[in-house]
């Protein structure tokens, strides 16, 4: 079994953890340098972990499990206004955030009010993109029944937050989560943190049912033996935006345009394949400046395979 | 400050408790409200929050927050309200010049080529600006969706009603009814 840890701590003898981690038969998911401090998210044998804690150790670093590693989930508040934003919306991504997931925060256009809140195909189809979403809602029940019609429909896993505990949602979303409502400060009481926490807990359990399910028809390839190869295109290595390449639970969103370099990313070669052959290549809804790689499953390369191979027989 | 929350909603009620009573001290206006009541009806969305201040707004000039007095043709100004500093210094800069206003400290200002009745005279804060403060501060504490807003203002009372979509006459006289009892309640509301 692979253990996802979180290596944190300074750039000092890091090229010597590296070549332990793939010593040990492990892989880098997410490094992060900033200024002389570095995060390293990796994935490493179990039975290698006393090593490499040790070794971390020795560096002057310190490591924690991160069981949300190598996903990107939405936090999705009715807007990005100030009776949103920063409390709770910031304070759950930031929770999740110390968990290993990436985390985007995004704010609907006319998600405010009872009965005016609205979410338009665009933004859903925006959401469906993560491997989960959460939504934060408010304080008042009738509200908050009121809008579970806003993620009843997304492709995405959601967890719902809100103030108190609705009726009639349990269907249209995978968990609920409530006691956390509007706020205008900070989650830092025991209490709150206690519900950060549970936050996180059902995020991870929808994960690792979606990744159970994964498993059954497992994908062809790993999304970090994509990640490795994209590394070394140019455009991505030259990328400054922050994570250009973010794992999927199954594929990878690329933070480079789609129109100008899909096709260079189709026609790279992994195990004697195109990764065009292996994967589908989609522009985010977001904007064109992101690819997202969808990997194919075992069963449907090899059904294209066959395929191809009947095609070719006289 | 007193909040009292009328409210069907348990959680929502307490929420809104808190969440008031925060965001008032966030933005500095809790010290100057005597009481707030706060009544609830998501299920309508009708949301009226009526506050009773400590006193009525009303324009402040220099006089009235420093100590004054002239020597010499120099006019010496001693902040004794320091929250009104900044705005002192930036009227009397206005007025007379960067060049003829020394801040000598925090608290102490001198102005040469001034006349004290002049120099006290300067309006440093205007109630219309202060009750636009309040009623944006109280604006900011309703729920976001509620845009549809009226305001009564009677002296130290100010009573704002809130929905969602149109006004209907029933929601409008309940917020009447409400900021009446306010302002004709003493300080036992």
């Amino acid at each position: 079994m692979f253990e996802v840890l979180l290596y944190d701590g300074g750039v000092y003898r890091s090229e010597e953890l590296f070549e332990l981690i793939e010593d040990a038969g492990g892989t880098v998911i997410q490094k992060t340098r900033s200024s002389q401090m570095l995060s390293v998210t990796m994935s490493i044998p179990e039975e290698d972990r006393a090593v490499i804690t040790a070794f971390c150790k020795e560096i002057g670093g310190e490591v924690k499990s991160v069981p949300l590693a190598g996903t990107e989930i939405a936090v999705v508040g009715p807007t990005l206004g100030r009776h949103h934003m920063p409390h709770p919306i910031c304070d759950i991504a930031e929770h999740l955030r110390k968990q290993g997931a990436i985390t985007v925060v995004m704010g609907l256009a006319r998600g405010r009010g009872k009965l005016t809140s609205q979410i338009n195909l665009e933004e859903k189809m925006i959401i469906g993109e993560y491997d989960a979403a959460i939504f934060s809602l408010g304080n008042f029940k009738p509200c908050v029944e009121a809008k579970t019609d806003l993620f009843s429909d997304i492709r995405a896993p959601v967890v719902l937050v809100s103030g108190p505990m609705p009726e009639g949602a349990e269907n249209k979303c995978e968990a609920i989560v409530s006691g956390v409502g509007r706020k205008a400060s900070r989650m830092r009481t025991p209490p709150e943190r206690e519900k950060l926490d549970e936050i996180a807990d059902k995020v991870g359990k929808i994960l690792r049912d979606k990744k159970k399910l994964l498993d059954e028809d497992p994908l062809f390839i790993h999304p970090t033996e994509i990640k490795h190869l994209l590394e070394e295109y140019e455009p991505v290595n030259m990328c400054l935006r922050p994570a250009p390449v973010v794992l999927h639970l199954d594929g990878l969103r690329v933070k480079i345009g789609y129109g100008e370099h899909h096709e260079d990313i189709e026609n790279m070669e992994i195990y004697g394949r195109k990764v065009g052959d292996i994967c589908r290549l989609s522009p985010s809804k977001i904007n064109d400046s992101s690819i997202l790689i969808r990997i194919k499953t075992r069963s449907e390369v090899l059904q294209e395979d066959s395929v191809k191979e009947g095609g070719n027989d006289p | 400050m007193d909040i009292e929350v009328i409210a069907e909603d348990e959680f929502g009620g307490e929420s809104y408790r808190n969440l008031f009573g925060e965001i008032m001290a966030d933005v500095g206006k809790a010290v100057q409200m005597e009481k707030a009541l706060l009544v609830l009806k998501p299920e309508i969305p009708l949301f009226i929050f009526s506050v009773k201040l400590r006193a009525e707004p009303v324009s402040k000039t220099v006089a009235d927050v420093t100590n004054i007095r002239t020597e010499g043709g120099t006019v010496y100004i001693t902040i004794t309200e320091e929250r009104y500093a900044p705005d002192i210094l930036k009227g009397l800069w206005a007025r007379y010049g960067r060049n003829s206003v020394e801040q000598k400290t925090r608290l102490d200002i001198e102005v040469r080529n001034a006349s004290e009745k002049d120099a006290g005279s300067l309006v440093v804060a205007s109630g219309e600006e202060h009750l636009k403060e309040i009623i944006g501060a109280v604006w900011r504490s309703m729920p976001e969706g509620i845009k549809n807003r009226h305001t009564f203002i009677d002296g130290q009372v100010i009573t704002v009603v809130a929905t969602e979509e149109r006004f209907e006459p029933h929601m409008l006289d309940e917020g009447s009814e409400y900021h009446r009892k306010m302002t004709e309640a003493g300080k036992d509301v």
